[in-house]
């Protein structure tokens, strides 16, 4: 074929060949969305941070998340060992939203199943594994670089209320998430516990709610609920218990003594006492105490420590300790018992004394003296003869020839002592069991003797005359009872019988006005639809309707 | 050697009808009417404009998260290479050779190939030119393959849907791959391989 014989195609004119080719915007279109995709990977990292924990524990790089209030706000990108070898550090990438999280008082901490006092937490934890939760902190200043707590923080930031401070000698059972009350109300918890650093009492801090922080006063006290609180004391056995969960958990309670005057809502991180107890709470606030020395010739059982010294049937203080001694001189044992007593629980008392012991320019150990030379002695009396419980009864005695003098030591008040009433009752009972002995038992056998042989004849009498004349009035009875069966029966008869007079007679009688009421309604049938009749007389031939 | 170029004759491409195109580079053919070219419009514009596309998006594909798999008590958000460095550490190192071959390494060689062939055309180089069109061949016939990642997520994504259980969700990286792939196909196709010799027998 020649190239003549060719088909020539159509041509088309050429376009322009300068102008670039409109697939160019394909890269345009591929630079801005590569370009959004770059921007919006920037803008959803966040900062950077460096966490520090005892232990990676559950945490794993590029898997853990760090979430805030259960909401992702990051990712745990590596965990490396600390340079000290001792932590490790955990670099976390916060999302952009989440940069307020780098508050420098943001609090981290690895939440993981949880069993505590407080109740079980991050059981979701089981399943999803560890993350770090977060407290958002309210510092203006931010920080890259954060100590992680091990323990969720008691308190986060955004709950309402007040913290205070307490310092307790016996923290009991209580530790960090123990409920706080108020009249049995749970309004808080123990935020924080730890030995004070003398290691001789414990620093505690409590949260309470708001509205409920506005409770607490200057003058409010607080005291450990925790545990069942059994006490065997002069009073008896009491026993007081507080919620269950406290019982569980131990708790904090605080309220008002109600001799307190109101006071203004206290201060935050305001520090107060924890009391051991209600009891112990609501007693009158102590003031300076007293040592006092007894010396006793009987044993104490048990070391004493903690026996009640009463004095006009008040609580005035405790005995502190004991301690046995030998008097080579009368060859006997003795007992020293300290005693720490707070005389102005006496109240008035102690007051008037005092101003007495003023007015007549008497220090304290000379109006003691001038007490001891009227008769004060201390003894040691049975308080619940069950439980064998005693206590020391500052009291006062006639006094005797023979009094000790007060001995002075610095410091000490010693207050002579009286026999114990123990052995008192021991005289008591031996005169009882003498008094016992003179009761003359066999006289008195012998007389019950003759008492119950009289018994016996008169029941033997009572037999032979009496019975005789029963039983014939009781045969008199039975025949009576006989007749009156008799009438009754003929009554029966009379009344009640098919075809006794009475009853025919009845039967007629009521036939007759059934009959009587019949032609009655006749009548009055025939006046409703013929009531001319009344004035006209009866229309001949006019049978009444209805009628037969 | 004479190219039909040369003697102004070009072949229809649909019905195979020879015509004299004489000096016009584009006519419509006489018996089938569909369009006559003398070489593919614009080759060398459009081959371009789809490699730099590509080139774009490639950055996005491997800096992203392509899948999101949730299988408790873990999640994961992999990029591609972590996706393989995973497979590598868990054992299943034939599967990442596998995903690295298809995700990593056919659309390197396919970006970086097409960038020699465009330059060496663009340079009018006479070097090794049977070797840059058996190149070409090949990547034509591969390009589909490097959609294998795609095809692996969007399967995924449908057969893991057990509740809060097991989970698997494409990533922001996914598009952006399979933007490379359909790119760096549009790139390819768009080439005229006759231009390898056409340009060298000009100069």
């Amino acid at each position: 074929m020649s190239d003549e014989q060719l088909p020539i195609p159509v041509v088309k004119p050429a376009r322009k060949g300068g102008r670039p080719s409109a697939v160019w915007i394909v890269p345009m279109i591929a630079l801005i969305a590569a370009g959004a995709l770059a921007v919006k990977s920037y803008f959803s990292t966040g900062p950077t941070i460096r966490i520090t924990f005892e232990t990676a524990d559950g945490i794993e790089g590029g898997k853990s998340e760090v979430r805030y209030k259960n909401v992702p706000v990051g990712t745990v990108v590596s965990v490396d060992l600390a340079k000290d070898r001792k932590h490790i550090v955990a670099t976390v990438e916060l999302t952009r939203g989440a940069a307020m999280l780098t508050a420098k008082d943001s609090q981290f901490w690895v939440e993981r199943p949880r069993i505590g006092v407080g109740g079980v937490s991050g059981l979701g934890t089981l399943l999803s594994g560890a993350y770090i939760g977060v407290d958002v902190g309210v510092a203006k200043e931010e920080s890259d670089e954060f100590t992680g707590l091990e323990k969720p923080p008691g308190v986060t930031h955004d709950q309402q209320g007040t913290r205070f401070k307490l310092t307790a000698t016996d923290a009991g059972s209580l530790a960090p998430q123990s409920p706080v009350y108020v009249v049995h109300q749970n309004v808080g918890k123990v935020s924080a516990l730890e030995l004070a650093p003398d290691g001789k009492t414990v620093d505690m801090e409590v949260f309470i709610q708001a509205p409920y922080d506005k409770l607490v006063t200057t003058s409010t006290v607080f005291w450990n609920t925790s545990g069942l609180d059994v006490t065997l004391d002069a009073s008896g056995l009491r026993v007081s218990t507080p919620s269950l969960a406290s019982v569980v958990a131990g708790g904090v309670e605080f309220g008002t003594r109600p001799s307190d005057p109101p006071t203004p809502p206290a201060p935050e991180n305001q520090r107060f006492v924890l009391f051991e107890d209600h009891h112990h709470a609501m007693a009158i606030p102590d003031r300076e105490p007293l040592v006092v020395e007894m010396r006793f010739d009987e044993p104490f059982r048990g070391n004493g420590a903690g026996v009640n010294v009463e004095m006009l049937g008040v609580h005035i203080g405790d005995i502190g300790s004991i301690s046995p001694g030998y008097d080579s001189a009368t060859r006997t044992f003795f007992y020293d018992a300290r005693a720490i007593v707070f005389p102005h629980r006496l109240g008035a008392a102690y007051d008037s004394l005092v101003e007495e012991g003023q007015r007549s320019g008497l220090s304290g150990p000379q109006v003691l003296q001038s007490l001891v030379a009227r008769g004060l002695r201390a003894q040691m009396k049975s308080s619940n003869f069950l439980t064998g419980a005693y206590y020391i009864d500052l009291a006062f005695f006639p006094p005797k020839r023979n009094a000790p003098v007060v001995v002075e030591k610095p410091n000490v008040w010693v207050i002579p002592t009286e026999h114990g009433s123990s052995e008192q009752i021991t005289d008591q009972v031996a005169s009882i069991l003498t008094k016992l002995d003179n009761i003359p038992f066999a006289e008195i056998g012998q007389d019950v003797g003759n008492t119950t042989r009289a018994a016996s004849q008169l029941l033997g009498n009572l037999d032979r005359t009496v019975v005789p004349g029963v039983q014939n009035t009781l045969a008199q009875a039975g025949v009576a009872m006989g007749a009156l069966r008799d009438s009754l029966t003929a009554l029966r008869d009379n009344v009640a019988a098919p075809d006794s007079a009475i009853q025919q007679s009845v039967r007629t009688s009521l036939e007759q006005l059934d009959r009587a009421a019949y032609s009655l309604r006749g009548l009055a049938d025939y006046l409703k639809s013929h009531p001319e009749s009344l004035v006209r007389g009866r229309a001949s031939g006019g049978e009444p309707k209805g009628s037969k | 050697m004479i190219r039909g170029v040369d003697l102004g004759i070009t072949a229809c491409k649909t019905c195979e009808l020879v015509v004299r195109l004489g000096g016009e580079s584009e006519g419509v053919c006489p018996r089938c009417e569909e369009p006559v070219r003398r070489r593919r419009p614009k080759a060398m514009q459009r081959a371009w404009a789809y490699l730099a596309a590509a080139a774009l998006f490639y950055v996005p594909a491997n800096m992203l998260v392509i899948m999101h798999t949730e299988q408790l008590p873990t999640r994961r958000d992999d990029t591609i290479l972590s996706g393989i460095a995973h497979l590598w550490h868990s054992g299943s190192w034939d599967l990442a050779v596998l995903v690295f071959a298809a995700s990593i390494l056919v659309p390197v060689v396919k970006l970086a190939s097409l960038g020699v062939l465009l330059v060496t055309t663009e340079q009018r180089s006479t070097w090794r030119q049977r070797a840059r069109t058996k190149l070409y061949r090949v990547l034509e016939v591969i390009g589909h393959w490097s959609m294998l990642d795609v095809f692996v997520v969007a399967l995924l994504t449908a057969v893991v849907q057990v509740g809060r259980f097991a989970k698997v969700e494409p990533g922001p990286a996914l598009l952006p791959f399979a933007g490379v792939v359909i790119l760096t196909m549009l790139a390819s196709h768009s080439f005229d391989p006759r231009l390898i010799w056409d340009r060298a027998e000009k100069a």
